[in-house]
């Protein structure tokens, strides 16, 4: 008890005596743990619960039937007949949107005379109610124009639905509702064959679900039925594709939550500060309370003490800021994952147990750990030194020579961190090199301060005068509170500045890249809604019609199927090669022209692989691949790979004709039209738009395509810049409190320059100076810092995790905007300190020494 | 005209709502040159006298008049000029930057009011204590006598017509504290600069040219010699 009361009266009045202060420590830790929160909170909810809308409707069928391009429709007699009581579901699966309300649904077509209560059963087992009821709901053969719709949706039976599929709308009658609860498993369900209709599917269906008798086991199963499938058609457990889908965004999640560590780092520069500044205040309590009989362990513990009661408040407040982030957070990965990977609709957060635990043990974790440096020097205080010396002396011991010989080492290390590859395919290393960097950069910052302030200070005399001269002065007397303030601001300025970089160079890339990939004038495309993994088609026939039109010069029909290769989604697609026109770069790692190589894939079974592609499954050109298409298997060779920035998942690309041996549904997911050059635009586009009057089909100009790359291209890195906005807020609430405290510890000389005739204006500007060489300080270091992580981000981490070439360019104005933005706010955050300084009493002051 | 002219002069602080009465309808008339010696126990109210003499507070009520202007009609900035132009102040704890040397710590009233090159001022004023030499120095390199020195050099770097002095000898050995005061006494003449010092040594008493007791805030004795 009497320790406490002791903690409390030497640790915690003192803060309390400074609320402001403490306060902005607090929030500095709150944000960085809100941040951490929010990234893993959103991250469960829009990816790591990711279930494909799909699987929920799968029902307890444990094994699927499947392969790219469709299952033949026989291989469903084939199992059916076989002599084992397996129960099998053949299924249909796309997506409808529903005209009214713009809401895309999944569309399931299953066979209903066989199996219409069967799959109510299996599939919403909520209630034993809802089940009778669900059972009733399919019990009834309808026309090729009933649907059964979850009752979320909304609609009654028998009322009239339009939808859109592919590029038809049509009418439906809703013959039934089934309940639905929480919504997420809404689904159109139609009869398998009005399904295979609806979307030109015949003969085919897009996967067998299969529920197994309990013996032998599953794998058994597989073995057994893998017998008596044809070559192409694979069986497997059923969702496997989640667990695909999850792998594959493993490397997004991962990334991203490193990118929520940077807050963290930079609170853990300001508890770090906030500590040595109490530690230096302190320096003469210590050495009387040790004197008094205290131990080092005490002093230790003491100060360990504060930080994590900082450290504690943190996280408690970073609790409830971090659940309302995610929210935010959940919609920008949200619209990112499905853009870039796969379509899903995001979970609910939850804020669990296991949450709150993380939250509190970083608050506190990364508290006392940043905390324990200036503590133990507190511990090694000797009480008489301490009390006969006080702080002054104290502020300028810092090892700066040796300081920059660990820099060095550290450099170096992270120079041979970066060149190492990657770690079960992370880039760990390429994070270490970063760390070291920036451990590195911190180390050097006393020496960089130093040299620069002293350059500076008999420049800025000059320029602004006395109150520079002092600013610059102070600065470099208390060098390591400054270096550590600037490290802080730094460290946020450089992540922000290698991550500029890095989308920069990618945007510049794929701006240069989409003018040669996307070449012709006007792409027409389904109204249906499209994804990663979905590929809606237009009937075939329309490009036809098109080709033929006056001042169409060609047409090329690109289609695209949703596969999965060795355990990852990747997409096959197919071209009308003949048709691309050439360009001057080449598109291919060999620097071939485009035509010698689609010259290579005609009429041959040779494909062109997309970078990310080889990257996920360590092929390269030359090599072969296997591929189940339809009922067969084949072999391809790879011709060369292509660059590609479209989508982070793999991409292989036949030729059209290649492609139709194997899958024979001629309707293309898109067609790209080439305008002969004496014809005009517009008018060629209204024949277009005449000629596909009957169908619901999208027609973009060039311009209007690669707007909308560039918009989904932006969308994707908003949450990135989220992030660094939260660091760089972090850092400046930082340099505000920590301005504060310099104010205060400087009372005593800022009261004596009113004395010597200061007017109050002068003090302010001494403070605003201050606060601004802190900025040009931590923007300098920051950009040189961030320059050398960008390299490590887009040669290293980028391509580790993703596989892509990013060419190297600077984006200067948005660098220079933000920096500009950064550094204003920075010198803003001088404001309320100078404003407190211009308060001061300077006859109380002088009097208080 | 009286450099320095206080008039009735009351200053009562407020302590917890309670009111606390410094100086109690206080007169006095400082000339140039004059050198005045302000001696009583402690809490007699000679700080307080000081700080309104250099126009760093004001009077609860009379009138401060430093050079025939009342402080209580100036804003901050005129105040801030006044003190500029006229006042230098110097401390027991002699109150210099130790993150600026000697030369800048002496420099520094001239620089805060805008001047450009004061390193000759700040040489004369150094010679005048007897420092040559030592101005490139740190303060903590230098003895306390020296630092003092130093303070008074920075306390007549604009050549102000009245000089305060709160017991500059108070964190000196009888010796250098006699030697300051000496120092004080021979500048005031020849600069001609009023000087009040407030202090406990009997030394120092015996040096002035007025001694003005206080007591309880009132004015016990006035000698002028
Ligand atoms: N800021 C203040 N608030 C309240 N009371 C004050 C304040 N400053 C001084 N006093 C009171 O005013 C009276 C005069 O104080 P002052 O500092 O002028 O005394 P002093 O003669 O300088 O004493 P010393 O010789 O000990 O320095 C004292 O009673 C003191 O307690
Ligand atoms: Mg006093």
């Amino acid at each position: 008890m009497p320790r406490f009361l002791l903690f409390y009266r030497l640790m915690v009045r003192p803060l309390l005596r400074e609320p402001l202060r403490t306060l902005l420590t607090i929030l500095a830790i709150a944000l960085g743990v809100a941040v951490v929160l929010a990234i893993a909170l959103a991250g469960d909810a829009a990816t790591g619960s990711f279930r494909s809308s799909m699987e929920t409707l799968a029902g307890e069928n444990e094994l699927e039937v499947l392969t790219s391009g469709g299952v033949p429709e026989y291989v469903v007699g084939t199992l059916a007949t076989l002599a084992y009581s397996i129960r099998v579901s053949p299924r249909i699966e796309d997506y409808a949107v529903i005209t009214d309300t713009k809401k895309s649904l999944p569309l399931i077509g299953l066979d209903l005379v066989a199996e219409g209560s069967a799959y109510a059963q299996s599939a919403f087992q909520k209630t034993a109610e809802s089940q009778t009821q669900s059972a009733q709901v399919f019990n009834q053969v309808g026309d090729a124009d009933d649907i059964w719709v979850g009752s979320s949706v909304g609609y009654r039976t028998s009322d009239r639905v339009e939808l859109l599929i592919n590029d038809r709308v049509r009418k439906y009658t809703v013959r039934g509702v089934y309940p639905d609860s929480n919504g997420n498993e809404s689904a159109i369900v139609m009869d398998l064959a009005a399904a295979q209709h609806a979307l030109g599917r015949y003969g085919r269906v897009d996967r067998i679900l299969l529920k197994v008798p309990e013996t032998p086991s599953l794998g058994d199963w597989q073995l057994r039925l893998r017998t008596v499938l044809p070559a192409g058609v694979e069986v497997r457990l059923r969702g496997t594709a989640t667990n695909e889908n999850r792998r594959m965004l493993a490397a997004f999640r991962w990334n991203l939550r490193l990118l929520s560590y940077i807050s963290l780092i930079v609170g853990a520069f300001l508890i770090y500060n906030t500590i040595s500044v109490s530690v230096v205040r302190r320096r003469p309590e210590i050495g009387i309370v040790r004197s008094l009989g205290a131990s080092r362990g005490v002093i230790l513990s003491a100060f360990l003490g504060e930080a994590a009661c900082l450290g504690l408040a943190g996280a408690l407040i970073g609790l409830p800021l971090g659940r309302l982030m995610a929210t935010g957070a959940v919609r920008l990965m949200a619209a990112t994952v499905e853009s870039l990977y796969v379509s899903s609709r995001p979970g609910a957060i939850e804020l669990n147990g296991a949450c709150v635990l993380l939250a509190l043990a970083i608050g506190v974790g990364v508290a006392v750990a940043s905390s324990y440096s200036p503590a133990r020097e507190a511990s090694r205080v000797s009480p008489v030194e301490a009390m006969a010396r006080g702080r002054r002396e104290y502020d300028a011991r810092v090892h700066k020579a040796r300081d920059l010989w660990l820099a060095l080492v550290l450099g170096l290390a992270a120079a041979a961190a970066s060149r190492a590859p990657a770690v079960a395919g992370k880039p760990l290393l390429g994070y270490l090199a970063a760390i070291l960097l920036v451990a590195a950069s911190a180390l050097a910052m006393p020496a960089f301060v130093d040299a620069l302030t002293s350059v500076a200070s008999n420049l800025l005399d000059k320029v602004f005068g006395v109150e520079a001269m002092l600013a610059s002065r102070t600065l470099r007397a208390s060098l390591r509170r400054t270096s550590v303030l600037v490290g802080a601001l730094s460290t946020a300025i450089a992540m922000m500045t290698a991550v500029g970089i890095m989308v920069g160079s990618f945007r510049q890339t794929v701006v240069l890249w989409m003018s040669d990939q996307l070449p012709a004038d006007l792409y027409l495309r389904p109204a249906g809604f499209a994804a990663a993994d979905r590929h809606p088609t237009i009937s075939s026939g329309v490009a036809e019609e098109v080709a033929k039109l006056p001042g169409v010069a060609a047409v090329e029909r690109l289609r695209a199927y949703e596969i999965s290769y060795e355990d990852m989604p990747a997409t096959l697609a197919s071209a009308d090669l003949n048709v691309r026109r050439s360009h001057g770069n080449s598109d291919f790692f060999s620097g071939r022209p485009r035509e010698q190589v689609f010259a290579e894939l005609r009429d041959s079974n040779a494909v062109i692989v997309s970078e990310p592609f080889t990257y996920k499954h360590h092929l390269k050109a030359g090599d072969s691949l296997t591929l189940s298409l339809g009922a067969t298997q084949a072999s391809f060779r790879i011709a060369d790979v292509y660059y590609d920035y479209s989508s982070e998942r793999g991409s292989i690309l036949m030729d059209r004709q290649t492609m139709l041996r194997f899958l024979p549904d001629p309707a293309p997911s898109n067609v790209a039209i080439y305008v002969s050059p004496d014809s005009q635009l517009e008018i060629v586009r209204a024949e277009i738009e005449k000629a596909t009057a009957g169908h619901r089909v999208l027609l973009f100009s060039n311009r209007d395509l690669r707007a909308e790359a560039m918009r989904i291209f932006d969308r994707t890195f908003a949450i990135t810049y989220a992030l660094e906005a939260v660091a760089i807020i972090v850092a400046v609430m930082g340099i505000a409190g920590a301005l504060l405290a310099l104010v205060i510890d400087r009372r005593r000389e800022l009261g004596l320059l009113r004395f010597f005739g200061a007017a109050t204006w002068q003090v302010r500007k001494l403070i605003l100076i201050e606060a601004s060489l802190l900025g040009l300080l931590a923007n300098l270091a920051g950009l040189a810092l961030g320059f050398v992580l960008s390299l490590i981000l887009i040669y290293v981490v980028n391509k580790q995790s993703f596989g892509w070439t990013i060419r190297f360019h600077w984006p200067v104005e948005i660098l220079f905007g933000a920096l500009t933005v950064v550094y204003g706010v920075t010198v803003l955050a001088g404001l309320y300190p100078a404003q407190v300084a211009v308060r001061l009493n300077p006859i109380e002051v002088i009097h208080e020494e | 005209m009286p450099i320095l002219s206080l008039q009735d002069v009351s200053k009562d602080y407020l302590t917890d709502g309670q009111p606390v009465h410094a100086l109690k309808g206080l007169s006095l008339n400082v000339e140039r040159g004059e050198f005045v010696a302000l001696v009583g126990r402690s809490g007699c109210g000679k700080s307080t006298l000081l700080n309104l003499a250099g126009a760093m507070d004001f009077p609860t009520s009379g009138k401060v008049l430093l050079d025939g202007v009342s402080t209580s009609s100036l804003e901050d900035n005129g105040l801030t000029r006044l003190r500029r132009e006229r006042v230098g102040f110097i401390f027991q704890s002699f109150q210099l930057l130790h993150t600026l040397t000697v030369f800048e710590n002496v420099e520094l009233p001239l620089l805060l009011a805008g001047k450009r090159n004061p390193r000759e001022a700040a040489r004369e004023r150094l010679a005048w204590v007897e420092l040559e030499g030592l101005g490139d120095r740190h303060p903590h390199q230098l003895s306390g006598g020296q630092m003092q020195r130093v303070a008074v050099a920075r306390a007549l770097i604009h050549s102000p017509s009245l000089l305060l002095a709160d017991e500059p000898t108070g964190n000196l050995d009888t010796m250098t504290g006699n030697v300051i005061l000496e120092l004080l006494k021979r500048l005031a003449r020849e600069q001609n600069t009023a000087t009040i010092v407030a202090t406990h040594s009997l030394e120092a008493a015996s040096l002035a040219n007025t001694l003005v007791r206080l007591r309880d805030g009132k004015i016990e004795e006035l000698t002028r010699r």
